[in-house]
C-alpha cells in the first residue's frame, strides 16, 4: 500500500466527475438544427458510429487519467518496499555519519563548516518530522564509533521522532562540538555495517556528513568496501559535503627535539615543522614559543612556499631535571587545533654512560670517561661509570643510554644474553677493540654469522703498513652516516690521526643488504674501521681499535672527543622513545605494582583541578594496568602517582593532533566517483542539500506520473485530431 | 376568393413576393444590360420596329419599300412570336426551408423561377408554374401576358411544406398535364428517392421537353462546417441524430459526394442540363447556366 505526503489532496479525485459532468451538461445544451439532408447524417453515422463510440470513450478515459494524474502528482503518492507494502507502515530510519575530526572546525567568518553540518542535521530533522510514516533518527560522530572501551556511542540511536523531537535534536546539536581527532569514516562504517545487519524490515537512509577531504580520499581502500556494504543494504546513501572552499591553513606538524644528549643544564635542540597546506606562499609567520609555560622569542619563517613545509632549529636550556614542556603556536588561521603543538622534554640530572674495560687497569675506559666528562666549564651531560666485564650480568642496564665495551677479552652468555636485550629494547652499544679482543670468541659469541649483535666477523690484528710516499689520512670517513660531520677536505684534525695496527676483517666481507649495516668510516687501505649495524630498536658501532692512544693516536686529537660526543648522541637518539601521541589514540601503560598504589589521578589539559579524574588502576599480568581512553582535546595530560612509601610522582604525556588533517583541499566531485566505483551514492554540497520526501520515505513516484500525465496528454491531443475534434487549419483543403 | 389567394394575400406572403419580383427584375435586366445584342429576335406577324442595316443583316430582311422613299437600307424587325413553352417546376417542399445565409434553399429557388419567369415574359414566352411538395400543389397555366409573372409568384408561395416522397409522381404528372413539347425547368434540392427522380425525367425527355434541373443546396449542406455537440432534427423525415458533426464530417461528405455523382451521371445520361446553385452565389450565375442552356437549345433546334 502505498502512501501520500498529501493524503488530504486526494479529494481531490472528486474531480474526476468533471469531465462526465461536462459531457452531461454539453448533452443537454447542445444546438438544435433542423436539417434536411438527415439522409446523409444518417449513413455517416451509421458507418462510424462504432469508431465514434470507441474514440469518444478512450477520449474520456484519457481525460479521466490525466485529470487523476494531476491529484496524484499534487498529492505526491509514496511507493514503499516490498515489505513495507507487505506490513503497511514502514519504518524508516534516518542514520547520519557525522565527521567530527577537527578539519570540521574550518572556520570562515562567524560560521564553521561543523556548524554548517550541523544546521544540516537540523533540516533533516526537521524533514523527518513532516513525515506520515514512522520516523527514527539515528546520529553517531566519527570519533564516538568503536571509540575507547566503551565501543560505539550514538549521540541519537534509533530515537523517535515525535512531537518532541525537535527540541531533542536542537539540545542534542547543541551540545556537539568538532574534536582535536582525525577520526577517518571507517570505524563509523563497521559501526554501520553492524547497525544495518539489526535493522531488519525498516528503511535505512545514511547520510555521511563531512567535509570530504581529499586526503582522506586519495586511498579510500576498506572506506570504499564499507560504503559499498552500505549503499548495497541502506535504501539510499547520501554523502553531503559540508565544506564550501578550501581556506588556507598552517599548522604546526611537528616539534621534537634532535640530537644532543638531553641532560639539565645542556642545551637541548628543538627542531619545529611549519607547513604551509594553502595554495598561495606566505610571508613572515612567527612561531610562538614557550618554554614550561615562559614565553621566549618566537622562531620567524621568512616564507612557506605552497604545500611546503619548514623546519627551524633552536635551543633550549632548562637547567633543572624532569620534565619540561616546550609549546609551539602559530597566529590564528582557518583550523585553530592544528596551530599548537605540545612536547616534552624529559631531562636528567645526567645521562649514565656504562664503560666496561676487560683490562683491570682500565686505560681505555679512562680515555673514554675523561672524553664524556671533560670537567671544567664544559658540560657535556654525560655521567660515565667504568665497570669490569662480570657487572653486565649482575645489574640492570636500562638505567644506562650507552655502553661502551673496550678492550674486552670474552664475556660469559648471561652478560652476552643481558646485552643483546638491552640492545634490543634500543639501547645503545660501542665496542672498541684491544690487544686482549679475541678473534675466535667474537665471531663465534657475538657475530654468530650477523645474528648476534657484533656488526662484523673479525679476522686478526693487522698492522697498517706506514706509507711514507701517500701523504693522505688514515682515516677516511663515509660521506654519509654518523662520522659524516669529518668527511671533506678541509678538516684538518682528522688528518692528523695516525692507526698503526687494527682488527681486520675478511676480505670477503661486505656489509649484506637490509640488514642496516653499515660502514662509518675505512682506513686508507680500504679496510673498515667503524661498522655500525641496527639490531633491533638499538644500534650497536664497532670500532676496529683501541680507545686509548694505544695502537692509534687518536685519543690525542681533538677530533676523538668530537667522534665520539656524535657518537653518544646519534645513539641515544637512535634509541630514543620520543613518543608523538595522537589525540583520540587511548593511552596505556604499565606500571609496577609493587612500587605504586593502585589509586591514580589523571589530570586532562586545559581544566586544571576540574578535570582532574582519580581512578583505581587494576592489577594485571604486567602490574598495575594503567589505561586513559579520553585523550580527545590536544595538550600535556599528567598521570600523578602515589608510591607505596607515600611519595608523589607525575608522569606527563603530550598529546597532538595529527599533522595531516590541516590539509583542508577538497576532494573533486569526478576524483570521489572515480574512487567510489562500486557504490551507489548522491553526493552534494550541504547547501543544495534539501532533502524532499522523495529521499525520506520509500519512492516517490510522481514524477513517474508527470511523465504519464505528459503521455497521456500528448495522447488525448492525438486522439481528439484523430477523432477531428480539432478544427482544420484555414486554408487547408477539406 | 379562395382560401389560398388569402394566405397569398397576407400581407407577409404579399411583401415577400413583391419584393422577389423586385429582385427578378433587378437581376434579371441587371443582367441583360451587360449583353450589346440580343440573339432573341424571331419571326413573326406582328411588326415592331424599323432598323438600319448593318453588315452581316439578313438581305431577306431588307424593307425595299423603304430603300424606294429614302434610298437607304432598313430592315424590319417583328415580335418574336412564342415559340418557347416554359414550365418551372418548383419544390416548396419541408426540406427546402433550410438555409444558413440570408436566403433559404426555397427562397432561392423561388428567386430562380421568379426571375426565369420574369426574363421568359419579357421575352414573350410563355410560362407556366408547377409548385410541389409531396404532390402537386399548385399549378398555374402558361402564358405569355405581362401580368402573369404576380399568378407564377402566387403559385410558388406555399405555407404548409409537406415533405416530397416520390418525385417520378409528380414528374409524370407534369409530363401528362403538359404534352406539348416544351422546356422543364426543375428547382429543387433532389432529397428524394433518386430512382424516382430519374425515371421521372426520363419520362419528361420521351415526351420531347427540354429539361433544365437547378439543384439548389445550402452551403451547410456541401460542406457541413459544425462543430460542437449539435442535435439535427429531420425537415421531412422524422428523425433526429445528436452528434458532435465534426465526427461525422468526413462520412457525411462522402455520402454527400457520392449522391451528387450519382444525381450528376443520371442527368447526364438522361440528356437533362444539370446545375448545383449554392444558396450563396449570386443568382445571376444560376441565369447564366439557364441562358447558356438556351443559347444551346437554339442551336440544337
Amino acid at each position: 500500500m502505498s502512501s501520500f505526503v498529501n493524503p488530504t489532496l486526494l479529494w481531490g479525485l472528486l474531480i474526476l466527475a468533471a469531465p462526465i459532468l461536462i459531457h452531461l451538461i454539453n448533452l443537454m445544451r447542445h444546438r438544435r438544427i433542423q436539417w434536411a439532408a438527415m439522409e446523409f447524417l444518417l449513413a455517416s453515422k451509421k458507418k462510424n458510429n462504432t469508431w465514434i463510440k470507441l474514440k469518444e470513450l478512450l477520449l474520456l478515459l484519457l481525460r479521466l487519467a490525466a485529470v487523476a494524474a494531476v491529484v496524484l502528482i499534487v498529492a505526491q503518492p509514496l511507493l514503499q518496499n516490498q515489505l513495507g507494502r507487505l506490513f503497511g507502515d514502514t519504518k524508516t530510519n534516518h542514520v547520519v555519519l557525522l565527521d567530527d575530526s577537527f578539519s570540521m572546525s574550518d572556520r570562515a567568518g562567524t560560521s564553521s563548516v561543523f556548524d554548517e553540518a550541523k544546521s544540516l542535521i537540523g533540516r533533516l530533522g526537521a524533514q523527518a518530522a513532516r513525515q506520515t510514516t514512522p520516523q527514527t533518527f539515528t546520529l553517531l560522530r566519527y570519533s564516538r564509533a568503536g571509540a575507547g572501551t566503551t565501543g560505539t556511542q550514538y549521540d541519537m540511536l534509533k530515537d523517535r521522532v515525535d512531537a518532541n523531537f525537535d527540541q531533542k535534536l536542537d539540545d542534542t546539536l547543541r551540545r556537539l562540538a568538532p574534536s582535536q581527532t582525525a577520526v577517518g569514516l571507517s570505524p563509523a562504517l563497521d559501526a554501520m555495517a553492524q547497525f544495518l545487519s539489526e535493522a531488519t524490515g525498516e528503511e535505512t537512509i545514511v547520510y555521511v556528513v563531512s567535509d570530504f577531504r581529499a586526503r582522506d580520499w586519495e586511498e579510500p581502500g576498506n572506506v570504499a568496501e564499507g560504503l559499498a556494504q552500505i549503499s548495497e543494504r541502506a535504501a539510499q546513501l547520501h554523502l553531503v559535503n559540508c565544506a564550501d572552499a578550501a581556506r588556507p591553513n598552517l599548522a604546526v606538524t611537528a616539534l621534537a627535539p634532535r640530537g644532543g644528549t638531553r641532560a639539565a643544564g645542556v642545551p637541548v635542540s628543538i627542531e619545529v615543522t611549519v607547513r604551509n597546506f594553502g595554495g598561495t606562499p606566505v610571508e613572515n609567520v612567527a612561531v610562538l614559543l614557550s618554554e614550561d609555560g615562559r614565553e621566549r622569542p618566537a622562531v620567524s619563517i621568512d616564507l612557506i612556499g605552497a604545500g611546503k613545509s619548514e623546519t627551524r632549529r633552536f635551543e633550549v636550556f632548562f637547567a633543572t631535571a624532569g620534565t619540561h614542556q616546550v609549546t609551539a603556536r602559530l597566529q590564528g588561521d582557518a583550523v585553530a587545533a592544528d596551530n599548537t603543538r605540545y612536547c616534552l622534554v624529559e631531562l636528567p640530572v645526567a645521562v649514565s654512560v656504562l664503560v666496561i674495560d676487560g683490562d683491570p687497569d682500565a686505560r681505555n675506559a679512562r680515555f673514554l670517561a675523561t672524553a664524556f666528562r671533560p670537567g671544567g666549564n664544559a658540560r657535556t651531560g654525560l655521567e660515565p661509570q667504568i665497570e669490569r666485564p662480570d657487572y653486565l650480568n649482575k645489574h640492570a642496564l636500562d638505567k644506562y643510554r650507552t655502553i661502551y665495551l673496550t678492550n674486552v677479552e670474552r664475556l660469559d652468555n648471561p652478560a652476552i644474553t643481558a646485552l643483546e636485550n638491552y640492545v634490543k629494547a634500543g639501547g645503545g652499544v660501542v665496542f672498541f677493540i684491544g690487544e686482549r679482543t679475541a678473534a675466535r670468541f667474537y665471531n663465534e659469541k657475538l657475530y654468530r654469522d650477523g645474528l648476534g649483535l657484533f656488526p662484523v666477523p673479525l679476522l686478526r690484528e693487522t698492522q697498517l703498513l706506514v706509507d711514507r710516499l701517500e701523504k693522505g689520512a688514515d682515516i677516511e670517513a663515509a660521506p654519509e652516516g654518523l662520522f659524516s660531520i669529518f668527511a671533506g677536505e678541509r678538516n684538518s684534525f682528522l688528518a692528523g690521526v695516525t692507526v698503526e695496527k687494527y682488527f681486520s676483517v675478511p676480505k670477503s666481507w661486505s656489509p649484506p643488504a637490509d640488514s642496516g649495516t653499515q660502514v662509518l668510516a675505512r682506513l686508507r687501505n680500504g679496510d673498515p674501521l667503524a661498522v655500525e649495524r641496527k639490531f633491533d630498536k638499538g644500534h650497536v658501532v664497532a670500532i676496529l681499535t683501541t680507545a686509548a692512544p694505544l695502537w692509534n693516536n687518536w685519543g690525542r686529537n681533538p677530533s676523538f672527543v668530537v667522534a665520539l660526543l656524535e657518537l653518544q648522541s646519534h645513539l641515544v637518539e637512535a634509541g630514543s622513545r620520543d613518543e608523538s601521541r595522537l589525540v583520540g589514540t587511548p593511552l596505556r601503560m604499565a606500571l609496577d605494582a609493587a612500587r605504586y598504589q593502585p589509586r591514580v589521578r589523571w589530570l586532562t589539559p586545559g581544566l586544571g583541578e576540574a578535570g582532574s579524574t582519580t581512578v583505581d588502576a587494576p592489577i594485571g599480568p604486567n602490574g598495575l594496568d594503567l589505561s586513559l581512553a579520553e585523550t580527545d582535546a590536544a595538550g600535556v595530560y599528567e598521570l600523578q602517582l602515589s608510591t607505596t612509601d607515600n611519595q608523589v610522582e607525575s608522569q606527563r604525556f603530550a598529546f597532538n593532533v595529527a599533522p595531516d588533517e590541516g590539509d583542508l583541499a577538497i576532494v573533486d566531485r569526478d576524483e570521489l566517483a572515480g574512487r567510489l566505483k562500486n557504490v551507489r551514492y548522491d553526493y552534494r554540497q550541504a547547501a543544495d542539500f534539501h532533502a524532499t520526501s522523495h529521499d525520506l520515505a520509500g519512492s516517490n513516484i510522481s514524477d513517474w506520473i508527470l511523465y504519464l500525465l505528459v503521455g497521456i496528454l500528448v495522447g488525448e491531443q492525438l486522439l481528439a485530431y484523430s477523432a477531428s475534434y480539432h478544427p482544420k487549419a484555414k486554408g487547408a483543403p477539406a | 376568393m379562395t382560401s389560398d389567394s388569402k394566405r397569398f394575400l397576407h400581407p407577409e406572403a404579399v411583401q415577400r413576393i413583391a419584393h422577389l419580383e423586385v429582385r427578378a427584375r433587378h437581376i434579371v435586366e441587371g443582367f441583360l444590360s451587360g449583353i450589346h445584342r440580343s440573339p432573341y429576335f424571331g419571326q413573326s406577324i406582328e411588326f415592331l420596329q424599323h432598323r438600319e442595316y448593318t453588315h452581316g443583316d439578313d438581305l431577306r430582311h431588307i424593307d425595299w419599300k423603304v430603300w424606294a422613299k429614302h434610298d437607304r437600307y432598313y430592315v424590319k424587325q417583328y415580335e418574336e412570336d412564342t415559340n418557347l413553352r416554359c414550365t418551372l417546376l418548383v419544390d416548396v417542399s419541408g426540406s427546402m426551408r433550410y438555409g444558413s445565409g440570408p436566403l433559404s434553399k426555397y427562397d432561392y429557388g423561388c428567386t430562380i423561377a421568379a426571375s426565369l419567369a420574369y426574363l421568359l415574359l419579357r421575352q414573350q414566352d410563355s410560362v407556366g408554374c408547377v409548385s410541389f411538395d409531396d404532390a402537386v400543389r399548385v399549378t398555374v397555366p402558361p402564358r405569355t401576358k405581362r401580368n402573369h409573372l404576380q399568378s407564377v409568384i402566387a403559385a410558388l408561395d406555399v405555407s404548409k411544406p409537406h415533405e416530397k416522397t416520390d418525385l417520378y409522381r409528380i414528374l409524370r404528372t407534369v409530363a401528362e398535364e403538359y404534352p406539348r413539347r416544351g422546356m422543364v425547368v426543375l428547382v429543387s434540392d433532389l432529397l428524394a428517392e433518386r430512382d424516382g427522380l430519374f425515371r421521372g425525367l426520363r419520362l419528361l425527355k420521351q415526351r420531347g421537353h427540354d429539361v433544365l434541373v437547378f439543384h439548389v443546396m445550402d452551403d451547410d449542406e456541401l460542406d457541413f462546417e459544425f462543430s460542437g455537440s449539435t442535435r439535427f432534427e429531420g425537415l421531412e423525415l422524422s428523425e433526429h441524430l445528436s452528434c458532435n458533426p465534426r465526427a461525422l464530417r468526413d462520412g457525411y461528405l462522402e455520402a454527400l459526394h457520392a449522391y451528387l455523382d450519382e444525381v450528376r451521371r443520371g442527368c447526364a445520361q438522361n440528356v437533362v442540363d444539370y446545375a448545383l446553385v449554392r444558396t450563396s452565389q449570386p443568382l445571376d450565375v444560376a441565369l447564366a447556366t439557364y441562358l447558356s442552356s438556351r443559347l444551346g437549345m437554339h442551336h440544337r433546334n
